[in-house]
């Protein structure tokens, strides 16, 4: 045995225990396990081994592993702690410096996270689809003869089936249906659902979560259908997992359609939303005018994989649908187009034809604004501190004369920026997730901080150091250019002009940018007000619209008289709409010296006699609809439409449209079918068939809630089996502009909170500056100056700088108020009292805050100024 | 019992290393109290227990000769300080004056 090789211990926990444990016991400790090892290998050398592992991972324990000595050694870290040390104990030295700091940090910081939050959702919209970037969605562009092009989303199917047979670049092509309500019904259970009629590729194409049933197949057969969650679970109860699948449910109270699947709900990061999918075929074998080139259908997808083809797709698709529809006379002129899919939420605004703009302004408005109020709270930071500079300006000396370079102070400043925004940062993010629900509610979202996705933390950690960054760059190059003697000796009275020079342009670009948002928010609001209040060329207080649901369309004319019995209610039509959005247009009106080349979309309002009466619309000329009269074949036209044709007088022209002939009894006072971005569209009223009515508009007192119990009561005795749908013209109206009315609130929070900050700031600068010249303001009160005198002193200079932060935000804010009402067809004028009163409001806040800051200063007793030494 | 006090595995290490005396270094130590008491003992925990009684002051140390069988690494040898012997009578003490407090019916288990 003793001739054999010595066996060697394992060398790997020889080397874990050389570097743990600590030095002093190395030698000792590595010969005992070394020792027991070779015992242990003279009986079994793998059990040796074993335990020698072991024992190794049993000495790994405190006292035998080594103190952390990481600071140690290291003179920068030595100098760290120092900063650390120095940080803390300026910070608490002058708490409400610090804390005025903080807090203008901690505003800046959690006003632009919650934009940041809030432009990041809406970019994350429609973003979920695996195959996203490939899916284009075909869009027409109709020239209309007044030289203006509509786009729009209805697309031929023969077109979608023309690019599935023939374009060997689209892999895919999915067709989908509008959003349309429909009954779903089950045993006694019955429920209006919003869905589509899709394409089997759709599920293939787009990443919606199927929960159940099989995506290759679910839409395969025309009497499918797929129903969501919600659903699912309104239907089967909790069960739905083993119940739904395979069941059968009516549709629209006709059809049987067997259940093969159930999605996800579909959340509020889809453009496109739908609780139930039936196949798309369903839909084409019972409408066969969809398989006409001119009449526009469904929404069409492609697929492009590559995507260096979709000049070539574009370039071949242009034409395609007016190349099918030649010879047909009521055929517009029309180009066709592809969006990226991922684009259409953020560009849905359409202007001749291409792309101008959307929701994508909002989130440029807003992220620019994130930004600003994050520079202006880092421009708080600095001027704090490089005000507050020459506190520091003996430890900087005696730092200097210790032989410290100018570049560790630097670091040293920077250091403390950075620690100071890091608490910012923390306390920020607290204050973010307590305050988040409430801004949900505020636009409409469901905003959340997820801590488990690495971005946040990215997102967090890079808005540190840019805010640490960005505040202590000013102080961190200006303080170490102090000199040695003077700043021992007793402070750095005077600073360097550039310096002085330097905040106080900070404080104009602080104040400008209050000024600005403050225009901003002034502007947005009168215009919201005016669109909210605008006369919309009928009348849409108290102003209901029942939807025609099951019996109640057989029955229009019981349900009519029925409500006019109601004391509340004072008049009652049938109409195909909601008049303030409307769009229903054909392209086959024709009039009396129409010439055959032109094209005009023209919009077509059915209801019956007594619409004019109950929407309080105005006729300026010719005569409204009449009972006593037989008027199905007289129409009334929009002063647009009147234009547009052409007549001096058109009253009792012929109109034709539809196919029926008729001629003009009247004109309408021009109102607004779509939102005032859009100009108003000609429009024909008919009252030729008032059956084919959706909604009835009925008019009603004062006195609201009680009216609408009334009417409501009406329509479940005629109609027992339907839910009473209703909205409130004025009500949808206003929801029209829910986008306009959250930039409202926000833009005023952001104004508020931007010259919140900015005071802060300026009541930082002024005190200090009053605690410069207190000695000054001491003789001078000595002197028998008043504190009046003193205070018109103090605040002379600030005022001007805050007057020529004027200067600069009113001409810019001129601008971009003027370019963002530009996109409003009907808008309010800019008023220059909107300026003033934005200026006034930042001048009173800035002086009242500096005011009251040198008051204190002022009124002090001058000896007590004056004996101090 | 002084301010520093001393618990039952160090109390066990203690009085070997007074036990083997001119002879008692890491393995030796762990080796007489796997004999004599038959409990098993890891190199870490006895060598954690081994510093800490020095840095109390109950044991001193110092190096040995260098050998093969430890690759070339030297022994360190322990004593007991006067300090450390200090100590363990004190705990003796206190342990007997503990047992002459028990009265004699205590451990009279006839009646239990």
């Amino acid at each position: 045995m003793s001739k054999q090789a010595p066996i060697l211990p394992p060398k790997l926990p020889l080397r874990f225990l050389r570097w743990f444990c600590s030095p002093e016991l190395l030698e000792d400790v590595e010969g005992d396990i070394n020792e027991l090892f070779g015992q242990r290998a003279q009986q079994n050398q793998n059990k040796a081994k074993r335990l020698f592992y072991w024992d190794v991972l049993l000495l790994f324990r405190p006292g035998i592993v080594r103190s952390l000595n990481i600071f140690k050694g290291q003179n920068n870290n030595v100098m760290f702690k120092n900063y650390f040390k120095i940080a803390m104990r300026n910070a608490l030295r002058y708490k409400g410096y610090t804390a005025l700091n903080l807090l203008g940090l901690i505003v800046g910081i959690v006003s632009s996270m919650l934009v940041l939050l809030w432009v990041s959702d809406e970019q994350n919209v429609d973003k979920f689809h695996a195959q996203g970037d490939a899916i284009y969605q075909v869009l027409r562009n109709m020239k209309q003869s007044n030289g203006q092009v509509s786009t729009g989303t209805s697309i031929p199917k023969p077109l979608g089936d023309l690019v599935a047979a023939e374009y060997s670049e689209v892999t895919e092509v999915t067709q989908l249906s509008w959003l349309m309500n429909m009954s779903l019904e089950r045993a006694n259970e019955t429920m209006e659902e919003g869905g589509r009629f899709a394409s089997p590729s759709f599920l293939s194409m787009f990443s919606f979560k199927l929960l159940d049933g099989n995506k290759e197949t679910a839409l395969s057969e025309p009497n499918n259908i797929l129903i969501s969650r919600a659903v699912a679970e309104k239907l089967f109860g909790s069960n739905w997992q083993s119940e739904a699948l395979g069941e059968v449910i009516k549709v629209d109270g006709q059809f049987e359609q067997q259940i093969t699947g159930v999605f996800e709900d579909v959340g509020n990061d889809s453009t496109i939303d739908f609780d139930w999918l039936i196949p798309a075929q369903a839909y084409f074998t019972a409408n066969k005018w969809v398989e006409d080139w001119g009449n526009g259908a469904f929404e069409t997808y492609l697929l492009i994989p590559d995507q260096t083809k979709i000049q070539a797709v574009s370039n071949r698709i242009l034409m395609e649908i007016k190349d099918h529809t030649k010879g047909n006379p009521n055929a517009g002129d029309e180009e066709l187009m592809l969006q990226q899919f991922t684009n259409r939420y953020l560009y849905s605004k359409f202007e001749n034809g291409a792309v101008a703009g959307g929701r994508i302004d909002y989130v440029r408005i807003m992220a620019v604004v994130a930004v600003f109020m994050l520079l202006v709270a880092c421009i708080n930071f600095m001027n704090l501190t490089t005000a507050r500079s020459s506190r520091r300006s003996k430890e900087i000396g005696l730092r200097k004369v210790m032989g410290a370079p100018k570049k560790s102070i630097r670091i040293q400043f920077f250091f403390e920026a950075m620690m100071l925004s890091a608490v910012a940062m923390a306390l920020s993010v607290a204050i973010v997730m307590l305050i988040l629900p409430l801004f949900n509610v505020l636009v409409d979202k469901t905003l959340t901080l997820d801590f488990l996705s690495m971005n946040t933390w990215y997102f967090m950690l890079g808005l540190t150091f840019v805010v640490g960054f960005l505040s202590g760059s000013y102080p961190a190059i200006l303080l170490p250019t102090f000199s040695v003697v003077q700043s021992i000796k007793g402070g750095v009275r005077k600073q360097s002009s550039f310096a002085v020079y330097f905040r106080k342009g900070l404080v104009v670009f602080q104040f400008a940018i209050s000024t600005l948002l403050i225009i901003g928010t002034a502007v947005v609001y009168k215009q919201i007000d005016y669109v909210l209040n605008k006369d919309l060329g009928m009348n849409k207080d108290n102003l209901l619209a029942v939807s025609i649901e099951g019996d109640l369309a057989g029955r229009l004319d019981t349900y009519k008289s029925e409500l006019l019995r109601l004391p509340q209610v004072t008049a009652v039509s049938g109409a195909s709409g909601n008049p303030l959005n409307y769009g229903r247009s054909t392209s086959s009106a024709n009039w009396e010296g129409k010439s055959p080349a032109d094209g005009y979309e023209i919009n077509i309002l059915l209801t019956d006699e007594d619409f004019i009466e109950t929407s309080g619309m105005q006729i300026v000329q010719g005569r409204d609809f009449d009972s006593q009269l037989q008027d199905s074949t007289n129409f009334l036209i929009n002063e647009v439409a009147a234009e547009l044709m052409g007549f001096d007088d058109p009253i009792g022209k012929k109109l034709s449209f539809w196919g029926i002939d008729g001629q003009i009894a009247g004109v309408v006072k021009n109102f607004h079918m779509r939102d005032l971005y859009q100009p108003i569209a000609p429009l024909i009223i008919t009252c030729i068939d008032p059956s084919m009515s959706s909604v009835v508009l009925v008019r009603t007192d004062e006195n609201a809630t009680d009216a609408l119990a009334a009417v409501q009561g009406v329509t479940k005795e005629l109609n027992p089996a339907e839910d009473f749908e209703y909205v409130y013209i004025d009500q949808e109206y206003a929801e029209s502009y829910s986008n306009e009315r959250t930039m409202r609130t926000l833009a005023n929070i952001f104004a508020l909170v931007s010259i919140f900050i900015s005071s802060l700031g300026l009541l930082g600068l002024a005190s200090y500056s009053a605690e410069q010249r207190s000695k000054e303001i001491g003789v001078r009160k000595v002197h028998g100056a008043s504190i009046g005198q003193v205070l018109v002193l103090l605040s002379k200079d600030y005022s001007k700088l805050i007057l020529m932060a004027f200067i600069l935000a009113v001409p810019i804010g001129y601008y971009f108020t003027s370019d963002w009402l530009a996109k409003f067809e009907f808008r309010t004028h800019l008023d220059p009292l909107v300026f003033i009163i934005a200026c006034g409001i930042v001048f009173g806040v800035g002086i009242l805050t500096v005011v009251s800051k040198s008051y204190q200063a002022a009124s002090i007793n001058p000896v007590k100024s004056l004996k101090e030494e | 019992m002084g301010k520093q006090s001393i618990g039952e595995f160090e109390e066990v290490i203690l009085l070997t290393v007074a036990v083997l005396y001119e002879n008692a270094y890491g393995i030796s130590i762990k080796q007489d109290i796997e004999e004599r008491l038959q409990r098993k003992v890891s190199v870490g925990a006895m060598r954690t227990a081994l510093s800490r009684l020095e840095k109390k002051g109950f044991l001193e140390s110092e190096f040995g000769e260098a050998t093969a069988i430890r690759g070339g690494k030297r022994k360190r040898f322990y004593k007991v300080t006067p300090y450390g012997k200090k100590a363990l009578e004190s705990v003796m003490e206190t342990r007997k004056k503990l047992w002459e407090a028990i009265p004699n019916v205590a451990f009279d288990f006839k009646f239990a």
